[in-house]
């Protein structure tokens, strides 16, 4: 199947047995430090300031997200909000945030409205692969893990968030335990803890390749079967405010008909995910097709402060052959488990445990210095020696522990157990976001936020597994916070769009935002009809059943 | 190293797909979902991760000729020519609550369709992620649930199995349900006397120790405690 690189591949089987046997050394903080400056993306100085807003004349922030902060919103000059549906709490994305809000607003008494873009659950939470971090084993503490993860962030990390987070862990996998996760066991029962770039002992919990997809398919089930009232299709395109700065609601466009709603609100919890898609630099990404920064527009149109978003996460291992792959996730767990990254010569080139952001520019270097393999599409790549797996960890290793990976590959007629794939960088994480407080707070009373949306917590450079444990932690946290100091119902006005309105340069760009849709699908905001009025009301929603309907033909 | 011109996907090869009536070119490797974003036909499949997990553009295939068509993912499957496309949404249904030390006859109180399977394989015919559904089926009417968690460990409850079954059978259902039950009985000794231990002295300190009011110091401290395992 890869005929076109078999003088490259036969060097790498030529190596493979000297290499197994040698140790690679850890890279000194000095030279990571000189490596990130001068090949990873953020440092690429294809950033700018923005001339508005909070964050104005301070912080770069990559090219393609400044023209989104500063552009005009999507509706119409003349629109005017009339409410089209009350509620108590409006949960604004529908990944693993959004659905621990909700979920933690259970029992509240509170009617919930969850609107999502795409489907329930369609999101990055999903698709992510190698696991989430908690501190559960003998030599571990939470302490440890705050150790690990502020390295790995740069020391940029907010001390107080990330205490939070890494203190919450043990119980976050309780948590998710009891609404029935299934998370890889060892022989005696105890959870099974593995490494990750950056974790100096083991620490990450999974379900094999697929941690994601088995966390997220539980949330869904548990919110499916609790009171909160779903709206898919439907994206965020502006926040309501009461005119004095605080938040009251949002404008969403439903995606099926083209109608604008006006939501009034008492709370809105912005859990609107990441920004892969918004493709930066032009790489390719790992995330969902939703993930187009959304939540950052609509939070600095209110003032609030972002934070951290010079900084974003290329994954070192995103597939880079065959065409249809490209950019999608190859877990970190292969590189823990053994896998080496090897260039066209069959050699190693870093530490494969090394941070992220320091694989990827390694990685990125290799590309550059013409060290690394061409597919005939001219892209870079590296190898990624996956049949070291089976022969480290015995036959029939890659495709019990990392299904996910074979399942991929093997439709292209590539079998990672006998051959290794070809990795680059992907675009794959938003280190920063909207700046919060321990409570999910942000800038403006009335908006919280949990999630990929949020920055500060994971500095500049997030460790693997921190984001599965950030949704929970935080998704959790501002359902308290919520429930603990729910505001009154306040009017709905466009006020704080019609400041940014207004102090938009003259000259800023024509374009508007929020996105919505990567610009390759060509979807488009498009409004049409009149409002819909009257959702149902979720307090008069029957109860879930404990079963089925009887079945119609049981005496057939 | 590479010859580009060896490669039957690189990229410059068009062939012709069909979507409810249009003919579209597309380039041969990419996904059914970039040919048709580049046709702007985006809004004719429901779409989602874009990387085969979250189970929202499920679709039918058919050829004119006798290449097999059946079921899968239009983000991960590559356009073939002659492919004709039909959009195949799976609405999600209401779900079945899970419960402690499930057994077969509780499966069945919850799932009363389980048994009505008549062995036809639609279901594992249907699947995208080449799960062993019926097989599965038939371990749950005998309550070997281990068994079954495994099979769904991988399922992205796209709702093909159940969409295609005749019988109103609702494999995927069923497998979340044996999975969420057996994982809300799995008992965690070491997890629990972990979270019943009381903050100590000693954790205090290396609070103390690695939240330094001073940012520089911080980060040193953090690289020392790492490098130790905890404060010097």
């Amino acid at each position: 199947m890869m005929d076109w690189a078999s003088e490259s591949l036969a060097k790498v089987e030529r190596t493979r047995a000297d290499r197994m046997r040698q140790s690679f050394p850890a890279i000194s903080d000095a030279e990571a430090e000189a490596l990130i400056k001068k090949f990873h993306p953020d440092f690429s100085g294809m950033e700018r300031t923005l001339k508005i807003g909070p964050n104005a004349n301070a912080e770069k922030f990559p090219n393609e997200l400044a023209d989104l902060l500063e552009a005009d919103s999507l509706l119409p000059k003349n629109f005017k909000p009339v409410v089209d549906v009350e509620t108590d709490v409006l949960i604004l994305g529908g990944g693993g945030a959004g659905v621990c809000t909700a979920l933690g607003l259970e029992g509240s008494g509170l009617s919930v409205h969850l609107a999502t873009k795409l489907r329930l659950g369609d999101a990055n939470t999903v698709m992510a692969e190698g696991g989430i971090q908690a501190a559960l084993g003998p030599d571990d503490s939470p302490r440890r893990h705050y150790a690990d993860a502020f390295v790995g962030g740069h020391g940029q990390n907010d001390p107080g968030l990330l205490r939070i987070l890494c203190e919450q862990g043990p119980a976050s996998i309780r948590w998710l335990n009891q609404l029935g996760a299934l998370f890889d066991a060892n022989p005696d029962g105890t959870f099974r803890l593995r490494s990750g770039g950056g974790t100096s002992v083991a620490r990450v919990l999974a379900c094999r390749d697929y941690t994601g997809l088995e966390i997220m398919r539980v949330l869904k089930d548990a919110v499916l079967s609790g009171g909160t009232q779903i709206l898919p299709n439907h994206s965020a395109v502006e926040l309501l405010d009461d005119g004095q700065g605080r938040v009251t609601g949002a404008v969403l466009w439903h995606s099926d008909n083209g109608q604008l709603i006006t939501v009034s609100a008492r709370a809105v919890v912005l859990a609107t995910g990441g920004s892969g898609q918004l493709r930066l630099q032009g790489y390719p990404t790992s995330n969902h097709m939703g993930a187009t920064g959304d939540g950052l527009v609509l939070a600095y149109r209110q003032a609030c402060h972002l934070i951290h978003l010079e900084s974003f996460q290329y994954h070192p291992s995103g597939a880079s052959y065959p065409e249809a792959l490209v950019g999608q996730l190859v877990s970190e767990s292969i590189r823990a488990a053994g896998a080496q990254l090897l260039n066209a010569a069959g050699e190693r080139f870093i530490n494969e445990l090394t941070t992220r952001d320091v694989v990827a520019s390694a990685i990125i270097r290799e590309g550059v210095e013409h060290r690394g393999i061409q597919t005939p599409n001219g892209r870079h790549g590296v190898w990624l020696d996956t049949p070291m797996i089976e022969i480290l960890k015995g036959e029939g290793t890659l495709a019990s522990q990392f299904p996910g990976l074979i399942h991929r590959f093997k439709r292209y007629g590539i079998d990672p157990a006998q051959q290794p794939i070809l990795v680059y960088p992907t675009l794959h994480y938003q280190n920063g976001g909207v700046k919060i407080t321990a409570e999910g707070r942000t800038d403006r009373p009335g908006l919280w936020a949990a999630g990929e949306v949020t920055g500060g917590l994971h500095g500049t450079n997030r460790l693997m597994g921190n984001s599965l444990l950030d949704i929970i932690v935080f998704g959790r946290r501002a359902a308290e916070s919520v429930r603990n100091d729910l505001p009154a119902r306040g009017p709905v006005t466009l006020s704080a769009l019609q400041q940014f309105r207004e102090a938009r340069p003259a000259g800023a760009s024509g374009g508007t935002s929020p996105q919505l849709y990567p610009s390759a699908s060509g979807l488009k905001f498009e409004v049409s009809g009149k409002p819909v009025v009257g959702q149902p009301d979720p307090a008069t929603r029957p109860a879930p059943p404990a079963s089925e309907p009887p079945d119609p033909f049981a005496k057939r | 190293m590479s010859d580009v011109s060896n490669n039957p996907l690189s990229g410059t090869d068009t062939v012709e797909i069909r979507i409810q009536g249009k003919t579209i070119k597309a380039k041969a490797g990419e996904t059914i979902i970039h040919a048709l974003w580049s046709a702007g036909l985006a809004q004719k499949i429901q779409t989602g991760c874009l990387g085969g997990v979250c189970g929202a553009c499920t679709v039918t295939l058919r050829f004119p000729d006798d290449r097999p068509g059946g079921t899968d993912l239009a983000c991960m499957r590559p356009v073939e020519d002659g492919m004709e496309i039909f959009p195949f949404p799976a609405e999600h249904i209401p779900p079945v609550a899970p419960v402690m030390n499930p057994d077969a006859g509780k499966l069945r109180a919850a799932f009363p369709t389980l048994d009505r399977c008549t062995k036809c394989d639609s279901c594992t015919i249907a699947c995208p992620m080449s799960i062993p559904v019926m097989d599965s089926v038939l371990r749950m009417q005998k309550g070997e649930f281990q068994a079954v968690a495994e099979d769904f460990t991988t399922c992205i409850h796209c709702g093909l199995c159940r969409v295609v079954c005749e019988d109103k059978v609702k494999p995927h259902n069923m497998g979340l349900w044996v999975r969420r039950s057996l994982g809300m009985t799995r008992e965690t000794p070491v997890l629990d006397q972990l979270l019943a231990m009381p903050a100590d002295a000693q954790s205090d300190r290396e609070w103390a120790y690695l939240l330094s009011t001073d940012p520089a110091e911080r980060l040193k401290r953090a690289r020392a405690f790492r490098d130790q395992g905890g404060p010097p």
